[in-house]
């Protein structure tokens, strides 16, 4: 009795976890489909799911357009800039938070989790004055500037440099570590886990933004993918919904890549950060 | 709701535009003007020289450098793009840059932001319903001396299109891709049944209930489709007799009138009978394309920008919009506008009279697309007529332009329409009781109006 009760239980675990597999795969799966079939599949009424002979030329008119590989380059400055500088302002921030003791550290704090609070809806008319007022519009800066320090990442490192040991710091002073050493090599590579996450979160923020560099650039030449992306729509008329897809399949690619390589470490960091 | 948030800051990113503009001859580091002043085309200290914007400048050291921002995208923007290529290899001292900036609503939106920040483009095409917000704030130039100087005259260009072209006297934009609704019908579909094509609100009833097909109690084929969009509303409320906005433009009285419940109701009957398929409002261009091409519905309200992707296997024919107690018919649409702040207006009308009257100007590009042609001279050019010819379909929209109302006029429209397009919604979408739901309208539009 109590062996089916439980098997029951397992069972519609099971279920719901394929219920919601399903339901978050679909939308994936449906774009992949959607970027392999012909513009009249696209359009066919039911819906094509398998098309019929996979059109991989789609993916070739989407990287054979001339502008593509500036849009991707745009794309991977930004990403990978804006990434290296939070890490360089982040790690020693969230080290300062978590284990040294001066005034106003929790004011201070306090004010890192007010920025992170505030959505960039409301700042990017200053923001874009400001970096406007530099001289700095049509230049790849304001895309990575504006997120030099990330409120969040600071957030999730403190908590997870709060769990290691003091001893072990005391220790790396006893052998001459100075503070900088202490960070770089001892704190750093501890946290890889946290430092993954945030990286990917970061990634896949920047990767995929589409407001914030259509607001802040003016011009094609500094603009990334994702802009590039939507020039591809037409307001009125057919939309070509297969190489729309082709070219956010080329986009997606690596977001999948990267989580590949993070995702075991991003279960680690939400467990020992406590937060679950 | 994100969307009215957004529009309380363009308005304030507005004010500080016009605040900004007033010192914007004194500053003379900024991004994208002085990029456009220096006889280096690409923008300043930028670490990404773009191909095409350094590409023409080796040569001579005086050329100029034209940003052009504009909304059309996919095919419509290859042929765009394709416009600007010619304008570029036939003025050697000219080098236009033609720049994507989103939908209208959002290039609307960064043209706002960017003249706040002293980077504004020197021509921008506008969607023709925000060009009074942006006359209102004095940030577009008056082409009225250019256009005497070259000898062109607003009588050249099609009445119906000119609605938004003069403001207090100023001549601040022209037309550009401009389009109305018409009225797409599958001929097959309407043959097979004996039906012929409605040419009044009556015979639309009548003819989109007799082309319903159910099976098992749903609704496989429906009559008649039309975009989510203000547009086709819009229409019939001017066809019924009434305006949108008064006079005055103080308030909206088809609501007291009585035509908006006429209107709607009108609507949501044939909505009830399955007549109408009211499409979801995202992407609802592409949805009611897609059922239109595919067989699902018999007729349809679109742009006339649709007509040359519009790939049916099928004889399609087009027609007036089916009339009430008058025809009546809205334009949309962009215009290009000049830019005050621009420091290059000669070059910059270089480039719009260019547009605006070569035969591979604007004229190519609609040929190209669907749009309609905007003067006189294009519609009798031989290459329009030769396309007309050959598919009159293309010829109804112009004829339609006697027709051309120009009711939502206003320099509050912008945000009227936000309001607009609830009730829209609670009508359409959610059922909502017809006469509360305009006269809710009625009063925030009221509000808005009388603000202004």
């Amino acid at each position: 009795m109590r062996f089916e009760l439980r098997s029951i239980g397992t069972t519609v675990q099971y279920l719901l976890k394929i219920v919601f597999i399903l339901l978050f795969i679909f939308p994936l799966l449906w774009m992949i489909s959607t970027s392999l079939q012909t513009l009249h599949e696209t359009q066919a009424f039911p819906p094509t799911l398998v098309p019929s002979v996979p059109q991989w030329r789609n993916f070739a008119s989407v990287m054979d357009n001339g502008s593509f590989l500036m849009y991707a380059r745009n794309s991977v400055v930004v990403t990978f800039s804006v990434i290296a500088l939070q890490f360089l302002v982040m790690i020693p921030a969230a080290y300062a938070f978590a284990k040294y003791k001066f005034a106003g550290k929790n004011i201070l704090f306090g004010i890192v989790l007010l920025a992170f609070m505030i959505p960039g809806q409301i700042t990017f008319i200053p923001v874009y004055l400001m970096l406007g007022d530099w001289g700095l519009i049509n230049t790849l800066l304001p895309q990575i500037l504006p997120f030099m320090s990330n409120a969040f990442g600071i957030f999730l490192l403190r908590q997870y440099f709060m769990q290691l040991p003091e001893d072990l710091i005391e220790a790396a002073r006893l052998d001459g570590a100075n503070e900088f050493k202490i960070i770089w090599r001892i704190m750093a590579p501890m946290a890889a886990p946290a430092l993954a996450t945030i990286a990917l979160f970061s990634f896949v923020a920047h990767w995929n933004d589409y407001f914030w560099p259509l607001v802040m650039t003016n011009s094609d030449s500094v603009r990334p993918l994702t802009i590039w992306i939507s020039t591809l729509r037409s307001e009125e008329g057919i939309a070509n919904w297969n190489i729309i897809m082709a070219a956010n399949v080329v986009l997606v690619v690596p977001i999948l890549v990267v989580y590949a390589f993070c995702s075991k470490q991003i279960l680690n960091a939400f467990v020992y950060s406590g937060i679950k | 709701m994100k969307r009215r948030t957004g529009s309380i800051l363009l308005a304030s990113a507005m004010l500080t535009g016009v605040l900004a503009g007033c010192s914007s001859n004194n500053s003379g580091n900024n991004g994208g003007n002085a990029a456009s002043g220096s006889p280096s085309a690409s923008a300043s200290g930028s670490s990404s020289p773009s191909a095409s914007q350094t590409s023409g400048q080796s040569g001579s050291g005086e050329k100029v450098t034209i940003q052009f921002w504009h909304s059309t995208s996919g095919k419509t923007g290859e042929a765009l793009d394709a416009m600007v290529q010619r304008f570029n290899s036939s003025h050697p001292d000219v080098q236009v840059v033609s720049t994507f900036q989103g939908s209208y609503d959002d290039a609307s939106t960064k043209l706002q932001q960017a003249i706040a920040g002293n980077n504004a483009p020197d021509v921008s095409m506008v969607e023709r319903a925000y060009v009074q917000q942006f006359a209102e704030s004095d940030v577009l130039a008056d082409m009225t001396p250019y256009m005497d100087k070259s000898g062109m005259s607003k009588d050249d260009f099609v009445q119906g299109l000119m609605g938004h072209s003069v403001f207090n006297d100023k001549l601040v934009s022209l037309p550009l891709n401009r389009s109305t609704p018409i009225f797409y019908i599958n001929k097959k579909m309407l043959d097979e049944k004996g039906l012929q094509v409605p040419q009044t609100w009556d015979d639309l009833k009548k003819v989109a209930n007799a082309l319903v097909v159910k099976e098992n109690g749903k609704v496989s084929t429906y009559g008649l489709t039309m975009p989510y969009d203000t547009w086709y509303p819009l229409a019939m409320i001017t066809q019924a007799g009434s305006t949108f906005f008064s006079d005055d433009g103080k308030t909206v009285p088809f609501v007291d009138d009585g035509t908006g419940n006429k209107v709607f109701s009108y609507l949501r009957d044939l909505q009830d009978s399955g007549a109408l398929y009211y499409p979801p409002s995202q992407d609802s261009g592409s949805i009611v394309n897609q059922m239109f091409t595919s067989g699902k519905v018999g007729m349809v309200f679109q742009s006339t920008g649709i007509m040359s992707t519009l790939q049916t296997d099928f004889d399609y024919v087009t027609a007036f919009l089916p009339a009430d107690k008058q025809h009546a018919e809205p334009t949309g649409g962009g215009n290009i506008v000049m830019l005050d702040s621009s420091k290059h207006k000669d070059a910059a009308w270089e480039f719009v009279q260019w547009v605006e009257t070569d035969p591979q100007g604007a004229q190519q590009f609609i040929l190209d697309t669907g749009y309609l042609p905007f003067t006189k001279k294009m519609a009798e050019s031989q290459e329009v007529q030769d396309l007309w010819a050959k598919d009159p379909n293309r010829k109804t929209a112009y004829d339609q332009l006697q027709y051309a109302v120009d009711t939502n006029k206003s320099v509050a429209w912008p945000l009227v329409m936000k309001e607009f397009f609830s009730a829209i919604e609670a009508i359409m979408y959610d059922h909502k009781d017809v006469d509360a739901t305009l006269k809710t309208f009625k009063k925030s539009a009221e509000d808005i109006l009388s603000s202004n």
